[in-house]
Order: C-alpha cells, then sequence, then structure tokens
C-alpha cells in the first residue's frame, strides 16, 4: 500500500487529497457569503474556534502520518537494512560526462539488490531510471566535485529494459544523454 | 514630474498602462512604483512569447538549441523582472502609503536599473549562446565554454546581468523597505492608510525583507568572489573557494528557496492588508490578527532551513538528517498556511465578502499558491523527492509559485491602481480575467504536475518520448488561457477611464 503512495502518481492523488477538499471549501464559502448570504453570520466565536481546533488537528495528523510512513524510504534506513540482511548487495558505479554514462555493469540479474554509486566528471548531472512501462523508479543528482559518490539502493524484480536518463539540465544535448540497463531472468 | 514619471509617458504601448496621478499630490509614492509595475509586465510579454517557444520547437520539431534559449529567457525573465519588479512595485506603494514616506532619491532608481539593466544583459547573454536555465545550474556556464559551447564573454556579460538581479533582490529592494519602515521623516500627507509593524498587513512585508537580506548574504559574497575573478580583479586562485559546486549551488539554493518564501510571505500579509477592505459588512478586521501573525511566523521559521529538500537526491552527500530537516520544515510551512487558510475562511464567513474583480484575483491568486503549497510539501518528502526531483513536476511548482503570487500582486494592484492612475478598471473585464485566470493557472498547474507523475523530465527537448507530448498539448493548450488572461488585465489597465467622482474608498491601501 505504501509503496503504491509513493511513487510518482501517489504524489499527484496525495497533492489532489488535499487540494480537492480545500478548493471546495474556498468555492463554498466565498459563494455563500458573496452572493447567497453577505451579511454578518451568526456563527458564535466559540463555534468557531472550536473549527479552528479540529482543522488544525486534521492537518497535523496528516503532517505526522505522511511523514512517519516515509520514513522506510528514507536511503540511509534502506543501507542500514542492506547492511543488515544477508543479501549480496551488486555494486554498480556509474561515471557522468556530458553527454554520456559510463556505467560498470548494465546486465544485472533480476531481484538483484545493486548500489549505484554515481559521480559527475564535469557539471551537474542526474541518473534516473526508468521502468519498462515508462514510470521513473529513482532519480540521484550527480554533483562535480564531491569527494563521496551520490548512492542508492535499488531492487529489480522484474526482467527487462531500464532507461537511463539525465534529469538535470547539462546543456544543449541534455535530452540526448540516455542509456540503458537490461534486467535478466536470474537463473 | 520626477525622472519616472517622465519615462512612464515617453514609453509607448505600456506607458498607456500608467498616467501616473499627479493631482493627488502623491507622485512621490506612485511614480517609481508604476515605472516598476510598468516594466514588469513587458518583461510578461517577452517571458510569454518565449514561453510559446519552448512547446512550438517539440510541435514542430524545430532546432532543439531554440528550446534551451527559451527555456532559459522565459525562466529568467517570469521570475525575476516580472514577477519580482511587479512585486517590488506594489509592495512599495503599499508601504508608502502605509507608513507615509516617499519612494524617491536613489534607492529606488537604483532598484529599478539593477534589476532591469541586469535583466537586459543575461537576455543578450542567451542571445550570445550561453543557455543555462533559470537556475545556472553551475558549473554549465563554465563548462560550457570550455567545451566551446558558448563563448566566455557570453559567460561574462551573463554573470555580470545575474549578478546585478541579485544585487536588486538582495541588497538594495531590502535596503529600501528597512528604510522606509525605520527611517526618515513620516509625512502625514502622504499615509493613505497608517499600519504598524504589529498588523499583519505589514508584519510580512518586514519579514520577506529581512529574509532576503540574510539568506541572500552567502550568495553575494559566493556571486562577488566569481564576478571579481571573471574580470580578473581577484586572482582565480583566491576565488578557487567560491567556484566550487557545492559551494555555489548551497548559496544559490539557500538564497532561491528562501526568495520565494519571502515573496510568498509579503503576498499573504498583502492578501490580509487587502482582504478586510472588501469585507461586505464593512468591519475591515480580520478574524483573527494574532492567528494571522503567527501564520507569518510559523511560515518564516519554517521556510528559512526548509532549502535543504533541493538536495535529498544527494545523499550521501547530504546526509539523510539534513534532508529529513528539510522535509519535516517543508511540511511545518503547511502548518502555515493551515492558520492562515483558517484565518481568510473564518474572516469571510464572518463579515461576508464583496466580490470585486481585484480581491477575486488576489483570492484565486492565494488558491493557486495554497495548491503549489501542497505539491511542494509532497516533492519535498523523502521518498517522493526520489520520483520526482528533476521531472515536470518542479517545472509546475515553480511555475506555478510564480503565477499565483503574480495573481495576488495583480489583486493587489487592482486595487491600488485607482490611487495610482486617477482612473478606474473595467469590472467585466476584470471578471473574465480572474475567469481565465483560473482555468489557465489551475489547469496548467495541474498538468505540469501530472507530467511529472508519469516522469516526464523537466528542461528537455524531446517530448515526442513515452507519450509525453499529450501533457506538452495540455500545458500549451492552459498555458494560452492563461496567457489570454494576462493580456486582457493589461488591455484592461490601456482602456481605464478617468474617475469622476472623489477618491473616497479608493485611496485607502
Amino acid at each position: 500500500m505504501l509503496d503504491m503512495l509513493f511513487t510518482g502518481w501517489g504524489a499527484f492523488w496525495m497533492t489532489l487529497f488535499m487540494l480537492v477538499p480545500f478548493a471546495a471549501m474556498f468555492f463554498y464559502v466565498v459563494y455563500r457569503k458573496s452572493v447567497t448570504d453577505s451579511g454578518p453570520s451568526a456563527t458564535p466565536r466559540a463555534t468557531l474556534s472550536r473549527l479552528e481546533g479540529i482543522w488544525l488537528t486534521v492537518a497535523f495528523v496528516i503532517f505526522v502520518g505522511v511523514n512517519l510512513a516515509s520514513l522506510k524510504f528514507m536511503p540511509l534506513i534502506k543501507a542500514a537494512h542492506a547492511a543488515t540482511s544477508n543479501q549480496p548487495l551488486h555494486e554498480v558505479d556509474v561515471s557522468a560526462t556530458s553527454w554520456a554514462f559510463d556505467i560498470s555493469n548494465r546486465q544485472i540479474e533480476a531481484g538483484s539488490t545493486v548500489r549505484f554509486s554515481g559521480r559527475s566528471k564535469d557539471t551537474m548531472h542526474g541518473f534516473a531510471v526508468y521502468h519498462p512501462d515508462g514510470r521513473m523508479l529513482f532519480t540521484m543528482m550527480l554533483m562535480p566535485g564531491l569527494k563521496n559518490p551520490t548512492t542508492l539502493i535499488h531492487t529489480f524484480n522484474e526482467p527487462g529494459k531500464y532507461k537511463v536518463r539525465c534529469l538535470e539540465y547539462c546543456g544543449i544535448a541534455h535530452h540526448a544523454m540516455m542509456d540503458e540497463l537490461t534486467i535478466v531472468k536470474n537463473n | 514630474m520626477t525622472i519616472a514619471t517622465a519615462i512612464i509617458q515617453k514609453t509607448p504601448i505600456f506607458g498607456r498602462m500608467f498616467p501616473v496621478d499627479k493631482s493627488t499630490g502623491l507622485e512621490e509614492i506612485n511614480a517609481w512604483p508604476a515605472l516598476m509595475i510598468m516594466a514588469s509586465f513587458i518583461w510578461l510579454a517577452v517571458a510569454g512569447l518565449l514561453g510559446f517557444v519552448m512547446p512550438a520547437t517539440q510541435i514542430f520539431d524545430l532546432n532543439t538549441d531554440h528550446y534551451y534559449t527559451g527555456l532559459t529567457l522565459h525562466g529568467a525573465a517570469l521570475a525575476f523582472p516580472f514577477s519580482f519588479q511587479l512585486m517590488v512595485g506594489v509592495g512599495l506603494h503599499r508601504s508608502g502609503g502605509c507608513v507615509g514616506k516617499a519612494i524617491t532619491g536613489w534607492l529606488p532608481a537604483m532598484t529599478f536599473i539593477t534589476m532591469n539593466l541586469g535583466a537586459a544583459l543575461l537576455t543578450v547573454a542567451v542571445l550570445m549562446g550561453l543557455k543555462v536555465s533559470l537556475i545556472v545550474m553551475y558549473p554549465l556556464p563554465l563548462v560550457g565554454a570550455q567545451m566551446g559551447v558558448w563563448s566566455m564573454n557570453s559567460v561574462i556579460v551573463g554573470f555580470t546581468g545575474i549578478y546585478l538581479v541579485l544585487a536588486c533582490m538582495i541588497l538594495l529592494y531590502p535596503m529600501l523597505v528597512l528604510k522606509m519602515m525605520f527611517f526618515g521623516k513620516k509625512r502625514p500627507e502622504l499615509v493613505l492608510s497608517a499600519r504598524t509593524l504589529n498588523d499583519p498587513g505589514m508584519l510580512g512585508m518586514i519579514l520577506a525583507a529581512l529574509v532576503l537580506l540574510v539568506a541572500g548574504t552567502p550568495l553575494v559574497i559566493v556571486g562577488t568572489t566569481v564576478v571579481g575573478a571573471l574580470y580578473g580583479i581577484i586572482p582565480m586562485s583566491m576565488a578557487s573557494w567560491a567556484t566550487e559546486p557545492v559551494v555555489f549551488q548551497y548559496a544559490f539554493f539557500i538564497f532561491a528557496h528562501n526568495l520565494m518564501e519571502a515573496m510568498a510571505i509579503m503576498v499573504t500579509s498583502a492578501l490580509y492588508a487587502t482582504l478586510p477592505l472588501y469585507l461586505a459588512d464593512g468591519t475591515r478586521k480580520l478574524f483573527s490578527d494574532k492567528l494571522a501573525n503567527l501564520a507569518l511566523w510559523i511560515l518564516l521559521v519554517t521556510s528559512v532551513t526548509s532549502f535543504l529538500h533541493h538536495f535529498i537526491t544527494l545523499y550521501p552527500n547530504q546526509p539523510s538528517m539534513l534532508s529529513y530537516w528539510g522535509n519535516i520544515m517543508s511540511w511545518g510551512t503547511g502548518i502555515g498556511a493551515a492558520l492562515s487558510i483558517f484565518t481568510i475562511f473564518a474572516t469571510i464567513w464572518q463579515h461576508g465578502l464583496r466580490p470585486e474583480p481585484g480581491i477575486m484575483a488576489a483570492l484565486i491568486g492565494w488558491v493557486l499558491y495554497i495548491l503549489d503549497g501542497a505539491s511542494a510539501m509532497v516533492t519535498s518528502n523523502i521518498a517522493w523527492a526520489y520520483q520526482l526531483h528533476g521531472t515536470m513536476w518542479q517545472s509546475g511548482h515553480t511555475m506555478t509559485v510564480i503565477v499565483a503570487m503574480s495573481m495576488m500582486w495583480m489583486g493587489v494592484l487592482y486595487h491600488h491602481y485607482p490611487v495610482m492612475t486617477g482612473r478606474k478598471l473595467d469590472p467585466v473585464l476584470g471578471t473574465w480575467f480572474v475567469r481565465l485566470f483560473t482555468i489557465g493557472g489551475i489547469g496548467a498547474a495541474l498538468s505540469m504536475l501530472a507530467a511529472g507523475s508519469a516522469g516526464m523530465p523537466r528542461r528537455f527537448a524531446a517530448w515526442n518520448q513515452e507519450g509525453w507530448m499529450f501533457y506538452g498539448d495540455l500545458i500549451v493548450f492552459f498555458g494560452l488561457i492563461l496567457g489570454a488572461s494576462f493580456a486582457l488585465f493589461v488591455y484592461n489597465m490601456m482602456k481605464s477611464r478617468e474617475i469622476s467622482a472623489p477618491m473616497g474608498e479608493m485611496a485607502t491601501a
């Protein structure tokens, strides 16, 4: 369930979840108090204060709920989990230069847990991996001049061709900076 | 007649928008703001035309170089000389009328010159070949020159332009606001609506100026060093620390992020000041000044360090702890927004609303701003950041926040316009402006967010992959409606008629 929520489309629905009730309330309040009944409201101040409390409680619950739920997706947590489990970690080094990637291993077995370590040799680049169905799985920011690589751990479960794109604008051929990973069936 | 009034009078077409009213003796608070606002709309026209260059290159399969030229100029023109300058113009007019201080002298003149000269130089640099996007993407300017993609001269011209724009935003404008608030003699004849710093409608002005000054100082230091080195004033060896990408990027985003937050704080404050003037029962008070001020303080405190969310996907170079801090602070701004939402709803509910175009424009801009806030919170969450960073979601967020705040300022401008010009606007055209903006603004925002959810990259001249052209077409459709709404607003100003009746209510800011 959480895995579905914390996807690109999950983000869109979450935004609508927050926006739609707000927008509906806005149009209701403005229409009601400017067209239907624009006179002073008879609603007691105490009632409004009670509503204020309820409203802030709802906002606070969403705040805490979403951010607690997202903890398991933190890279630190994933790295700690990978370190404590006995699963072998496949290391893939990525080096980005305008406008190409140098990837140490482009063929990975399905089910493998991979640690991508990326560096940039010139300017800002991104390393984004797309599922064969077109959705983005993750992206990493590669900044030149850093001592340590940017890293991310990911487990590929489905075989197929996974496109790699640069998502940090890096000049006039940025859109052509692409590569591919092949996830093969586990023998 | 001030020099600002003279420039407006001599400006073709756009000068007709702001015939500064000298009859009321308010020229000293009207002239420079009117000139800045007029200039901002010239830049809006430039940004609008360039905005359509991007989809045009994709739809008609043109040279992708044009896409990146349009990308850089459209973003830069929209964010700085349009949106920021509009805010400066309307904000200064508000401040002047609230504290009774003239907006004259070298500070407003330099604020105007640095912003427009800087933006013009950046435009020249882009036309010389520099294509670095709105946020410079440092060290791309230098790398591009080394690769021979553009010339070093274009980098020097571009950096000089950016430096002047930053000097306006980080130093001159905050100094101008602080000077007006705390120094100089108050002139009773210039007071239109006296306000103190305890007033929610005034507090945001000062908070925003301080945020710009404080959050921008590191970038001024870094920028001065880099520009000094480019001109050979400082040896390159002494500037090497500032040319480190990590130094530049962090200094840039501490400022760039807080620039948007400061503008949001300021425009929320302006809404707090304007809404009570349109309450149906004539109460002229918010539901609660304390709640309104608390919202501004929460927005201030949480927003300052939330810039860390820009580097979530740099892990472990930005430690998880800092990323999570940026995540939580970003969501903290939502608590400030929740207080703000309640204050505005409760105020309208208690006292009723006169739905005139100006206040409706400000309120619809605010609705779009809340939508943008929700999208910003979502993408600031660590889990979602890995799914959305670098996609059209981010472009949607940036475009929406700029357009939403501009709309709010245009709503406030609608209210100030009669005082500045002695003319009134057509309410029918004003109503259509609000309707078109509502459809165009919300439609474009949701289209761009949906494109990001589908994985469509931002700043990417290949929309024909993965079916993304569908989202591109949607963005163009709603973008055209948005452009039509802005054109209607400008047309309304050009066709404004003289007010024959006494100023009365209109002379309160």
